[in-house]
Protein backbone atom coordinates (compact mmCIF):
# COMPACT_ATOMS: atom_id res chain seq x y z
CA UNK A 1 0.00 0.00 0.00
CA UNK A 2 2.86 2.26 1.37
CA UNK A 3 4.64 1.03 -1.92
CA UNK A 4 1.48 1.91 -4.21
CA UNK A 5 1.15 5.62 -2.56
CA UNK A 6 5.13 6.44 -3.65
CA UNK A 7 4.65 4.96 -7.43
CA UNK A 8 1.70 7.32 -7.71
CA UNK A 9 3.21 10.22 -6.26
CA UNK A 10 6.36 9.57 -8.23
CA UNK A 11 4.73 9.36 -11.17
CA UNK A 12 2.47 12.71 -9.82
CA UNK A 13 5.72 14.07 -10.32
CA UNK A 14 6.65 13.52 -13.29
CA UNK A 15 3.23 15.64 -14.80
CA UNK A 16 5.14 18.61 -13.19
CA UNK A 17 8.89 17.83 -15.23
CA UNK A 18 6.43 17.61 -18.27
CA UNK A 19 5.14 21.38 -17.83
CA UNK A 20 9.03 22.18 -17.18
CA UNK A 21 10.02 20.70 -20.64
CA UNK A 22 7.15 22.90 -22.29
CA UNK A 23 8.18 25.96 -20.26
CA UNK A 24 11.62 25.06 -21.22
CA UNK A 25 10.31 24.91 -24.82
CA UNK A 26 9.25 28.36 -24.33
CA UNK A 27 11.20 30.08 -22.80
CA UNK A 28 14.25 30.16 -24.14
CA UNK A 29 17.37 30.31 -21.26
CA UNK A 30 19.58 27.41 -20.87
CA UNK A 31 17.64 26.27 -17.53
CA UNK A 32 16.83 22.64 -17.33
CA UNK A 33 13.51 21.28 -17.31
CA UNK A 34 13.62 20.13 -14.12
CA UNK A 35 14.89 23.55 -12.14
CA UNK A 36 11.73 24.55 -14.16
CA UNK A 37 9.60 21.53 -12.85
CA UNK A 38 10.83 22.88 -9.42
CA UNK A 39 9.50 26.06 -9.77
CA UNK A 40 6.42 25.02 -10.87
CA UNK A 41 5.56 22.63 -8.60
CA UNK A 42 6.56 25.07 -5.52
CA UNK A 43 3.59 27.43 -6.91
CA UNK A 44 1.36 25.10 -7.56
CA UNK A 45 2.40 24.43 -3.37
CA UNK A 46 1.86 27.81 -2.60
CA UNK A 47 -1.27 28.33 -4.82
CA UNK A 48 -2.92 25.53 -2.96
CA UNK A 49 -3.58 24.29 -6.43
CA UNK A 50 -2.36 20.61 -5.10
CA UNK A 51 -2.37 19.42 -1.45
CA UNK A 52 1.18 19.07 0.33
CA UNK A 53 -0.14 15.53 0.95
CA UNK A 54 -0.63 14.60 -2.65
CA UNK A 55 3.82 14.35 -3.46
CA UNK A 56 4.98 14.58 0.08
CA UNK A 57 5.77 10.98 0.40
CA UNK A 58 7.03 10.38 -3.62
CA UNK A 59 9.32 13.59 -2.89
CA UNK A 60 10.76 11.85 0.04
CA UNK A 61 11.42 9.09 -1.73
CA UNK A 62 13.21 10.36 -4.47
CA UNK A 63 15.32 12.67 -2.18
CA UNK A 64 16.08 9.80 0.36
CA UNK A 65 17.18 7.26 -2.52
CA UNK A 66 19.32 10.13 -4.60
CA UNK A 67 22.32 8.36 -4.22
CA UNK A 68 20.94 5.18 -6.30
CA UNK A 69 20.47 7.17 -9.21
CA UNK A 70 23.30 8.63 -9.92
CA UNK A 71 25.77 4.97 -9.54
CA UNK A 72 25.07 4.50 -13.29
CA UNK A 73 26.57 7.86 -14.11
CA UNK A 74 29.60 7.16 -11.76
CA UNK A 75 30.67 4.00 -13.30
CA UNK A 76 31.87 6.20 -16.42
CA UNK A 77 34.91 6.63 -14.33
CA UNK A 78 36.49 4.00 -16.06
CA UNK A 79 36.22 5.39 -19.35
CA UNK A 80 39.17 7.99 -18.35
CA UNK A 81 42.26 6.97 -17.47
CA UNK A 82 43.55 9.70 -16.28
CA UNK A 83 41.81 9.57 -12.92
CA UNK A 84 43.11 6.71 -11.93
CA UNK A 85 46.82 8.25 -11.85
CA UNK A 86 48.72 10.93 -10.27
CA UNK A 87 46.59 13.29 -11.59
CA UNK A 88 43.43 11.65 -10.01
CA UNK A 89 45.03 11.89 -6.73
CA UNK A 90 46.00 15.77 -7.20
CA UNK A 91 42.56 16.13 -8.44
CA UNK A 92 41.37 14.67 -5.08
CA UNK A 93 43.62 17.38 -3.25
CA UNK A 94 42.26 20.11 -5.40
CA UNK A 95 38.59 19.54 -4.68
CA UNK A 96 39.52 18.89 -0.56
CA UNK A 97 41.23 22.64 -0.63
CA UNK A 98 38.36 24.34 -2.42
CA UNK A 99 35.82 22.62 -0.37
CA UNK A 100 37.82 23.77 2.91
CA UNK A 101 37.60 27.45 1.40
CA UNK A 102 34.06 27.50 0.48
CA UNK A 103 32.76 25.86 3.85
CA UNK A 104 34.70 28.35 5.63
CA UNK A 105 33.80 31.65 3.79
CA UNK A 106 30.12 30.15 3.98
CA UNK A 107 29.86 29.43 7.78
CA UNK A 108 32.06 32.62 8.30
CA UNK A 109 29.51 34.68 6.11
CA UNK A 110 26.64 33.47 7.64
CA UNK A 111 27.93 33.51 11.33
CA UNK A 112 28.40 37.13 10.95
CA UNK A 113 25.02 37.98 9.27
CA UNK A 114 23.04 36.02 11.86
CA UNK A 115 25.42 38.13 14.54
CA UNK A 116 24.51 41.49 12.99
CA UNK A 117 21.13 40.68 13.36
CA UNK A 118 20.55 39.75 16.94
CA UNK A 119 22.67 42.79 18.05
CA UNK A 120 20.23 44.88 15.97
CA UNK A 121 16.73 43.44 17.38
CA UNK B 1 15.37 -7.27 -20.81
CA UNK B 2 18.46 -6.21 -20.22
CA UNK B 3 17.43 -2.88 -18.86
CA UNK B 4 15.51 -4.48 -16.74
CA UNK B 5 18.14 -6.74 -15.01
CA UNK B 6 20.82 -4.20 -14.89
CA UNK B 7 18.42 -2.10 -12.94
CA UNK B 8 17.77 -4.67 -10.01
CA UNK B 9 21.91 -5.63 -10.15
CA UNK B 10 22.25 -1.86 -9.67
CA UNK B 11 19.78 -1.38 -6.94
CA UNK B 12 20.87 -4.53 -5.02
CA UNK B 13 24.45 -3.67 -4.97
CA UNK B 14 23.44 -0.08 -4.06
CA UNK B 15 21.29 -2.03 -1.10
CA UNK B 16 24.36 -3.50 -0.04
CA UNK B 17 27.13 -0.87 -0.33
CA UNK B 18 24.19 1.08 2.13
CA UNK B 19 24.47 -1.58 4.59
CA UNK B 20 28.05 -1.71 4.16
CA UNK B 21 28.26 1.53 5.49
CA UNK B 22 25.71 1.44 7.77
CA UNK B 23 27.82 -1.29 8.91
CA UNK B 24 31.31 0.54 8.96
CA UNK B 25 31.74 4.18 9.36
CA UNK B 26 34.68 4.20 6.86
CA UNK B 27 34.80 7.27 4.75
CA UNK B 28 35.66 4.71 2.12
CA UNK B 29 32.63 2.43 2.32
CA UNK B 30 30.31 5.69 1.24
CA UNK B 31 27.94 4.19 -0.85
CA UNK B 32 28.76 6.38 -3.96
CA UNK B 33 32.49 4.73 -3.57
CA UNK B 34 31.87 1.43 -2.99
CA UNK B 35 28.38 0.47 -5.18
CA UNK B 36 29.87 2.02 -8.64
CA UNK B 37 33.31 -0.22 -7.55
CA UNK B 38 31.72 -2.76 -6.94
CA UNK B 39 29.27 -2.75 -9.99
CA UNK B 40 32.96 -1.95 -12.13
CA UNK B 41 33.96 -5.26 -10.89
CA UNK B 42 30.57 -7.00 -11.96
CA UNK B 43 30.28 -5.47 -15.42
CA UNK B 44 34.08 -6.23 -16.75
CA UNK B 45 33.45 -10.05 -15.11
CA UNK B 46 30.51 -10.43 -17.69
CA UNK B 47 32.01 -8.38 -20.35
CA UNK B 48 29.74 -5.44 -20.52
CA UNK B 49 31.63 -1.98 -21.34
CA UNK B 50 30.58 0.78 -19.22
CA UNK B 51 28.89 2.70 -21.88
CA UNK B 52 26.52 -0.26 -22.57
CA UNK B 53 25.86 -0.20 -18.54
CA UNK B 54 25.27 3.19 -18.60
CA UNK B 55 22.61 2.86 -21.58
CA UNK B 56 20.89 0.01 -20.08
CA UNK B 57 20.54 1.65 -16.31
CA UNK B 58 18.96 4.57 -17.72
CA UNK B 59 15.97 4.03 -15.88
CA UNK B 60 17.57 5.15 -12.69
CA UNK B 61 19.81 8.19 -14.22
CA UNK B 62 16.21 9.10 -15.62
CA UNK B 63 15.35 9.88 -11.92
CA UNK B 64 17.24 12.45 -11.27
CA UNK B 65 15.30 14.75 -13.11
CA UNK B 66 11.95 14.03 -10.72
CA UNK B 67 14.29 14.29 -7.92
CA UNK B 68 14.92 18.00 -8.64
CA UNK B 69 11.90 18.53 -8.90
CA UNK B 70 11.07 17.38 -6.00
CA UNK B 71 13.29 19.69 -3.91
CA UNK B 72 10.24 21.79 -4.07
CA UNK B 73 8.69 20.20 -1.57
CA UNK B 74 11.42 20.79 1.46
CA UNK B 75 11.32 24.50 0.09
CA UNK B 76 7.70 24.66 0.92
CA UNK B 77 7.68 23.51 4.21
CA UNK B 78 10.88 25.57 5.03
CA UNK B 79 9.46 28.47 3.42
CA UNK B 80 8.73 30.41 6.68
CA UNK B 81 12.52 29.71 7.86
CA UNK B 82 13.62 30.69 3.95
CA UNK B 83 11.65 33.95 4.38
CA UNK B 84 13.17 34.77 7.71
CA UNK B 85 17.10 34.49 7.05
CA UNK B 86 16.88 35.24 3.72
CA UNK B 87 19.57 37.93 3.76
CA UNK B 88 21.95 35.08 5.39
CA UNK B 89 21.19 32.35 2.92
CA UNK B 90 21.86 34.64 0.01
CA UNK B 91 24.96 36.57 1.43
CA UNK B 92 26.70 33.22 2.19
CA UNK B 93 25.55 30.76 -0.24
CA UNK B 94 26.43 33.16 -3.42
CA UNK B 95 29.78 33.85 -1.18
CA UNK B 96 29.95 30.30 -0.93
CA UNK B 97 29.16 30.04 -4.69
CA UNK B 98 31.55 32.11 -6.30
CA UNK B 99 34.35 30.89 -4.30
CA UNK B 100 34.00 27.29 -4.85
CA UNK B 101 33.92 28.35 -8.82
CA UNK B 102 36.96 30.66 -8.97
CA UNK B 103 39.35 28.27 -6.07
CA UNK B 104 37.99 25.28 -8.28
CA UNK B 105 39.16 27.12 -11.68
CA UNK B 106 42.23 28.49 -10.13
CA UNK B 107 43.40 25.50 -8.14
CA UNK B 108 42.83 23.43 -12.05
CA UNK B 109 45.13 25.89 -13.75
CA UNK B 110 47.41 25.66 -10.85
CA UNK B 111 48.17 21.41 -11.70
CA UNK B 112 47.39 22.13 -15.36
CA UNK B 113 44.00 20.06 -15.82
CA UNK B 114 42.52 19.28 -19.22
CA UNK B 115 40.15 21.76 -21.09
CA UNK B 116 37.07 19.30 -20.48
CA UNK B 117 38.40 18.32 -16.74
CA UNK B 118 38.55 22.11 -15.91
CA UNK B 119 35.07 22.65 -17.39
CA UNK B 120 33.43 19.59 -15.91
CA UNK B 121 35.27 20.27 -12.35
CA UNK B 122 33.52 23.73 -11.72
CA UNK B 123 30.13 23.13 -10.64
CA UNK B 124 31.58 20.08 -8.67
CA UNK B 125 30.02 21.66 -5.58
CA UNK B 126 26.60 21.64 -6.43
CA UNK B 127 23.40 18.66 -6.20
CA UNK B 128 24.73 16.22 -9.07
CA UNK B 129 21.43 16.91 -11.14
CA UNK B 130 21.81 20.29 -11.12
CA UNK B 131 25.86 20.00 -11.90
CA UNK B 132 25.33 17.67 -15.25
CA UNK B 133 22.71 20.45 -16.54
CA UNK B 134 25.35 23.19 -15.69
CA UNK B 135 28.39 21.25 -17.06
CA UNK B 136 25.97 20.47 -20.19
CA UNK B 137 25.58 24.06 -20.83
CA UNK B 138 29.10 24.97 -20.01
CA UNK B 139 30.89 22.06 -22.44
CA UNK B 140 32.06 19.94 -19.51
CA UNK B 141 31.45 15.95 -19.58
CA UNK B 142 28.33 14.96 -17.10
CA UNK B 143 30.53 11.77 -16.26
CA UNK B 144 33.45 13.64 -15.37
CA UNK B 145 30.95 15.85 -13.19
CA UNK B 146 29.66 12.91 -11.25
CA UNK B 147 32.29 11.84 -10.70
CA UNK B 148 33.73 14.92 -8.77
CA UNK B 149 30.27 15.85 -7.14
CA UNK B 150 30.86 12.50 -5.74
CA UNK B 151 34.53 12.95 -4.80
CA UNK B 152 33.31 16.86 -3.09
CA UNK B 153 30.35 14.73 -0.96
CA UNK B 154 33.02 12.40 -0.02
CA UNK B 155 35.30 14.89 1.13
CA UNK B 156 33.03 17.21 2.56
CA UNK B 157 31.89 15.04 4.70
CA UNK B 158 35.53 14.51 6.04
CA UNK B 159 36.26 18.17 6.40
CA UNK B 160 33.26 19.61 7.11
CA UNK B 161 33.76 18.93 10.56
CA UNK B 162 37.20 19.94 10.66
CA UNK B 163 36.41 23.49 9.04
CA UNK B 164 33.45 23.72 11.80
CA UNK B 165 35.26 23.17 14.78
CA UNK B 166 38.80 24.75 13.26
CA UNK B 167 36.86 28.41 13.10
CA UNK B 168 34.30 27.66 15.74
CA UNK B 169 31.66 28.16 14.15
CA UNK B 170 28.79 28.22 17.08
CA UNK B 171 25.54 29.13 14.98
CA UNK B 172 23.85 26.00 13.86
CA UNK B 173 22.78 27.77 10.93
CA UNK B 174 26.31 28.78 9.82
CA UNK B 175 26.83 24.91 10.38
CA UNK B 176 24.13 23.84 8.06
CA UNK B 177 24.67 26.31 5.23
CA UNK B 178 28.18 25.52 5.31
CA UNK B 179 27.28 21.67 4.65
CA UNK B 180 25.09 21.96 2.30
CA UNK B 181 26.89 24.75 0.42
CA UNK B 182 29.78 22.61 0.47
CA UNK B 183 29.07 19.07 0.44
CA UNK B 184 25.67 19.00 -1.17
CA UNK B 185 23.77 16.33 -0.25
CA UNK B 186 26.53 14.75 1.98
CA UNK B 187 27.12 17.40 3.83
CA UNK B 188 22.90 17.56 4.97
CA UNK B 189 23.86 14.08 5.20
CA UNK B 190 26.35 15.05 8.28
CA UNK B 191 24.54 17.93 9.36
CA UNK B 192 21.90 15.51 10.60
CA UNK B 193 23.89 14.34 13.23
CA UNK B 194 24.52 17.82 14.27
CA UNK B 195 20.87 18.31 14.83
CA UNK B 196 17.34 18.86 13.43
CA UNK B 197 18.10 22.71 12.41
CA UNK B 198 21.47 22.16 11.19
CA UNK B 199 19.58 19.64 8.60
CA UNK B 200 16.94 22.11 7.86
CA UNK B 201 19.44 24.77 6.83
CA UNK B 202 21.81 22.18 5.03
CA UNK B 203 19.20 21.48 2.97
CA UNK B 204 18.34 24.70 2.72
CA UNK B 205 21.88 25.86 1.69
CA UNK B 206 22.18 22.51 -1.05
CA UNK B 207 19.25 23.88 -2.47
CA UNK B 208 20.36 27.66 -2.88
CA UNK B 209 23.47 26.48 -3.82
CA UNK B 210 22.31 24.90 -6.84
CA UNK B 211 20.16 27.86 -7.81
CA UNK B 212 22.50 30.21 -7.38
CA UNK B 213 25.91 28.20 -8.74
CA UNK B 214 23.15 27.56 -12.06
CA UNK B 215 22.76 31.29 -12.40
CA UNK B 216 26.28 31.86 -12.01
CA UNK B 217 27.88 29.23 -13.49
CA UNK B 218 26.13 29.82 -16.93
CA UNK B 219 27.51 33.14 -16.71
CA UNK B 220 30.84 32.57 -15.10
CA UNK B 221 32.42 29.58 -16.38
CA UNK B 222 32.51 30.59 -20.33
CA UNK B 223 34.00 33.48 -19.11
CA UNK B 224 36.51 32.14 -16.67
CA UNK B 225 37.53 29.30 -19.42
CA UNK B 226 37.39 32.23 -22.92
CA UNK B 227 39.98 34.06 -20.57
CA UNK B 228 42.14 31.22 -19.37
CA UNK B 229 42.46 30.55 -23.44
CA UNK B 230 43.54 33.89 -24.16
CA UNK B 231 46.29 34.33 -21.33
CA UNK B 232 47.61 30.80 -22.65
CA UNK B 233 48.25 31.66 -26.31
Amino acid sequence: MKLGKIILQVLFIHVFLLAGMGLKHIIPLPIPASMFGLAVLFIALCLNIIKLEWVEKGAAWLMAELLLFFIPSAVGIVNYDDMLSLKGFEILILIAVSTIIVMGMTALTAEKMCGRRRNSQ
Amino acid sequence: MMTFLITIITYIVYRLAKFLYSQRQLPFFHPLLLAPAMLIGIISIVHISASEYIGDAKWLSHMLAPATVAFAVPIYKHRQLVLKYISTILASITAGSLIAIFSSYVLAEAINLKYDFVTSILPRSITTPIAIEVSKETGGLPTLTTVFVIMTGVVGGIVGPMVIKWLSIKNPIAKGLALGMGAHGAGTNKAMEYGEQEATFSSIGMIFAAVITFASGILLIPLLMHLGQLFSL
